[in-house]
């Protein structure tokens, strides 16, 4: 009774302080103050390239939000608003696309931003040699870019693309100066050039990047909070993976914002009148364990079905979040209007999962407890990036290795640095993943469970982990890529959904959590609505 | 009197190594996802972790990991300093002059860095981390040992010894290693606080055991993270690791004055 009592103020506490998703923090009636510099500091891994073209992954993501900009942009309500791009046009059959440029805008060597620069940035997204795997999966069906005049660019697609306008909002697809861009591929990671509110100073590796303000800015999105250059005078981007140390630094004020935020220490700083959450799941996918499918023993859908089953993951997610993460049953995230949920296909039951291997041929068991056919134990690698994933969610893992021993499952956890984890990736030798992927809007679907997305993208990574090779899934999500009726969008993004909680490809667990906590005194940061990483254009600090 | 409290400590270690469960009679990988994060109470001793996992049942289970790779390090040092400490303190002038150098090398580098060398070859795990210690702490031990036995080579009953015709094995055991033993009983002792001070550190970098064995050192990596929230998932893996090393150093300690004494 007790304990139900505390839980339950516990909700209270979190439904009084947490802000909506993508919303902004703390308001305040008092007039910004401008100049100061603001100290963030990500737990998220250093990039290894400042471009976002390059690779691109979240990390790149939430620093380039700070400098690069993009055509479009997405506000709370999930529609598309001007950005770079101040109006566009779809032709009726859906293969070509203008867009009208916003005039007068340059980038911050001086370059003018106009459609050949537009037309510049798809070629170097496009172009393998750039290694580009999210903005060239995002850019996909586009065939051309070309300038009809200084400030309309049209797009030409091979086929109709109903996720255009949201990949656009993306900064993986964001705008650089052609110049920039000319330069060699080492020179352009170090100081990416944009239009945006905020310059790379200098880039001190495994240490921070420090940021300056553009004084020249003209070309906020259109949900900004104001106009004319950012309030901050620079921003020290610093680097501290320690989830621990990074809020000891937060406490001790001498960091003003962290992302990463640890569920108990987010639960702790709802207490401290000095510091204040702000909760911005991600968009795209729900953080989920994705099952190879494509090596045994995960070839067979029953031993799919009896590891799902043996997974207890809602007691995991209750105590290892205190309440700030809620268990997922779908492929998409929450913050996804198409996002379907089929609760039942998850339920723990380990007298299910002790069936389904028996019917499978794993009678048997060795003397640990493991179940084993024909010599072999049932037996599976599970690689974990610990650059992408926060202490709890690897206690999670333990929990699920746990549980899932009781039907006879011998999970090897394997936690590794990103790069390795990228290798174990590329040689095909795990049986299960946890990936994060960030995209705006259902058509992440596509690049997750379509079988081209077994294929390598130039960067080499491919994003289809679970392997599904489903020509009927194929087929319905190139049907959603192409519908232009809303209903009928849905209704096939729907369907494509079930088809893969049904085959126990996946695992879902939770929303990709993305949490900020920051000093009080920390004003006008907000997560972009877009992929939820924060903007610090309308930020403002009052010590 | 610190003799005799190191050694209570040492026993009670040594029987949560070997018997743990007449100690701790739980599973120390048992999950109780509803009981995570639980204060030390008359229930849980020390508490539980973010599994729901009894604090105390793993700490206890954990000992055998820790003494044994402890002591296994330990050996896998003096049994290579033996080698070449005798090969430099017996051999001619020019292996002992060889074997010097190359010690010297070895020395050059802080002994955590040797370790940290050899799992980047050979890859993480309790195995590699223990031959790791081992070889990093070996050339010391070499040293000592070669001191010792350039101070027994030339003692009359060895000369005696060669005199009267006895084989160099018979000089060896007979005469040499007994000589040697007693300074090597007592630096072992002192050295197991130390490599398990070390696997320890090793296992918190991730470099050691593998989630989720109850290992002291992976064990106070893992409430790290929780430290400003649940003091006690990092207080009693490290209250071990203090009391084992701090036990074994002060008998060694001890043993080292009572032999002068003596």
């Amino acid at each position: 009774m007790a304990l139900a009592a505390t839980a339950a103020a516990t909700a209270l506490l979190l439904a009084a302080c947490t802000t909506g998703p993508s919303g902004t923090s703390a308001s305040s009636t008092a007039a910004p103050v401008t100049g100061g510099t603001l100290v963030y500091a990500t737990g998220d891994a250093e990039p290894t390239c400042l471009d976002p073209h390059v690779g691109g992954n979240y990390p790149q993501a939430l620093v380039a939000t700070q400098y690069l900009e993009e055509l479009v942009s997405r506000d709370k309500s999930g529609a598309i608003i001007p950005w770079l791009a101040t109006a566009w046009k779809e032709s009726s059959d859906g293969l070509t696309w203008d867009f009208t440029l916003k005039p007068g805008v340059t980038f911050t060597d001086g370059t003018p931003f106009d459609a050949a620069a537009v037309a510049a940035n798809v070629a170097h997204i496009q172009n393998p040699a750039t290694g580009s795997s999210t903005g060239y999966l995002a850019l996909s069906k586009v065939t051309s870019v070309e300038a009809v005049d200084a400030l309309t660019a049209r797009f030409t697609l091979s086929t109709p693309d109903s996720a255009l306008l949201d990949s656009l909002t993306q900064p993986w697809l964001a705008m650089e100066s052609p110049t920039a861009l000319a330069r060699s591929q080492a020179d352009n990671c170090e100081s990416p050039v944009g239009t945006g509110p905020f310059i790379v100073k200098q880039w001190n590796k495994q240490q921070s990047i420090s940021l300056v303000r553009n004084d020249n800015y003209t070309s906020p999105p259109a949900d900004a909070s104001h106009t004319g250059p950012a309030y901050l005078d620079a921003i020290d981007w610093r680097f501290l993976p320690d989830s621990a140390s990074r809020y000891a630094a937060l406490q001790a004020g001498t960091v003003d914002v962290i992302d990463n935020a640890q569920p108990d220490t987010i639960i702790q700083a709802q207490k401290n009148p000095a510091l204040s959450y702000l909760n911005a799941p991600r968009p795209g996918a729900s953080n989920r364990i994705e099952l190879n499918s494509s090596i045994a023993p995960f070839t067979d859908p029953n031993v799919r079905e009896a590891f799902i089953r043996s997974a207890d993951v809602n007691d995991a997610v209750s105590s290892l979040f205190f309440g700030t993460a809620t268990r997922s049953y779908s492929p998409l995230s929450s913050a996804e209007p198409l996002a379907y949920s089929e609760a039942s296909d998850f339920t723990y039951n380990q007298a299910a999962a002790a069936q389904l291997l028996d019917a499978a041929g794993w009678t048997s068991r060795t003397s640990d407890g493991y179940r084993e056919k024909d010599g072999h134990e049932l037996e599976l690698t599970f690689p974990v990036s610990t650059n992408q994933s926060i202490p709890a969610e690897q206690s999670l893992f333990e929990q699920i290795q746990s549980t899932a021993k009781q039907a006879g499952f011998k999970i090897d956890l394997q936690p590794m640095d990103l790069s390795s984890w990228y290798a174990a990736l590329g040689t095909n030798s795990y049986n299960l993943v946890d990936a994060p992927y960030t995209k705006v809007g259902p058509d992440v679907l596509r690049i997750l469970f379509d079988s081209a997305g077994t294929v390598p993208a130039p960067s080499g990574y491919f994003a289809n982990h679970s392997q599904v090779k489903s020509p009927t899934l194929d087929a319905l999500l190139e049907q959603a890529a192409t519908a232009s009726d809303e209903t009928q969008r849905a209704s096939l993004y729907q369907q494509a959904q079930k088809l893969v909680l049904d085959g126990y490809y996946i695992l879902p667990l939770y929303d990709q959590q993305n949490g900020y906590l920051q000093q009080s005194v920390v004003h006008g940061l907000r997560a972009m609505p877009t992929v939820s990483t924060p903007s610090l254009y309308d930020a403002w600090v009052q010590r | 009197m610190t003799v005799v409290i190191s050694l209570a400590v040492l026993v009670f270690l040594v029987v949560a190594a070997v018997w743990p469960d007449l100690i701790a009679p739980g599973d120390p990988l048992a999950i109780h996802p509803l009981d995570a994060f639980q204060p030390p109470s008359a229930q849980h001793l020390f508490g539980t972790d973010e599994s729901g996992r009894d604090i105390f049942t793993r700490v206890i289970h954990g000992t055998r990991a820790s003494l044994l790779i402890g002591v296994t390090a330990t050996a896998i040092g003096i049994g290579l300093g033996l080698i070449f400490g005798l090969l430099a303190g017996l051999g001619p002038r020019w292996l002992d002059f060889g074997t010097t150098r190359l010690l010297e090398v070895m020395f050059a580098f802080p002994g955590l860095l040797l370790a940290l060398l050899f799992i980047v070859i050979y890859g993480p795990g309790i195995v590699t981390s223990t031959i790791a210690v081992g070889l990093s702490t070996a050339p010391g031990y070499a040293r000592l040992i070669r001191s010792q036995t350039l101070q027994v080579r030339d003692a009359p009953y060895l000369e005696a010894a060669l005199v009267l015709g006895r084989g160099s094995v018979f000089r060896l055991t007979r005469h040499l290693l007994p000589n040697v033993a007693g300074t090597l009983f007592v630096i072992a002792t002192l050295g197991v606080g130390q490599s398990i001070v070390w696997a320890s550190a090793l296992s918190y970098l991730g470099l050691g055991a593998v989630p989720p064995s109850p290992e002291w050192g992976a064990m106070l990596s893992a409430g790290r993270t929780y430290i400003t929230s649940f003091w006690w998932m990092t207080f009693f893996p490290g209250l071990f690791i203090v009391l084992s090393a701090a036990a074994a150093t002060l008998l060694g300690r001890g043993l080292q004055q009572r032999k002068r004494s003596s």
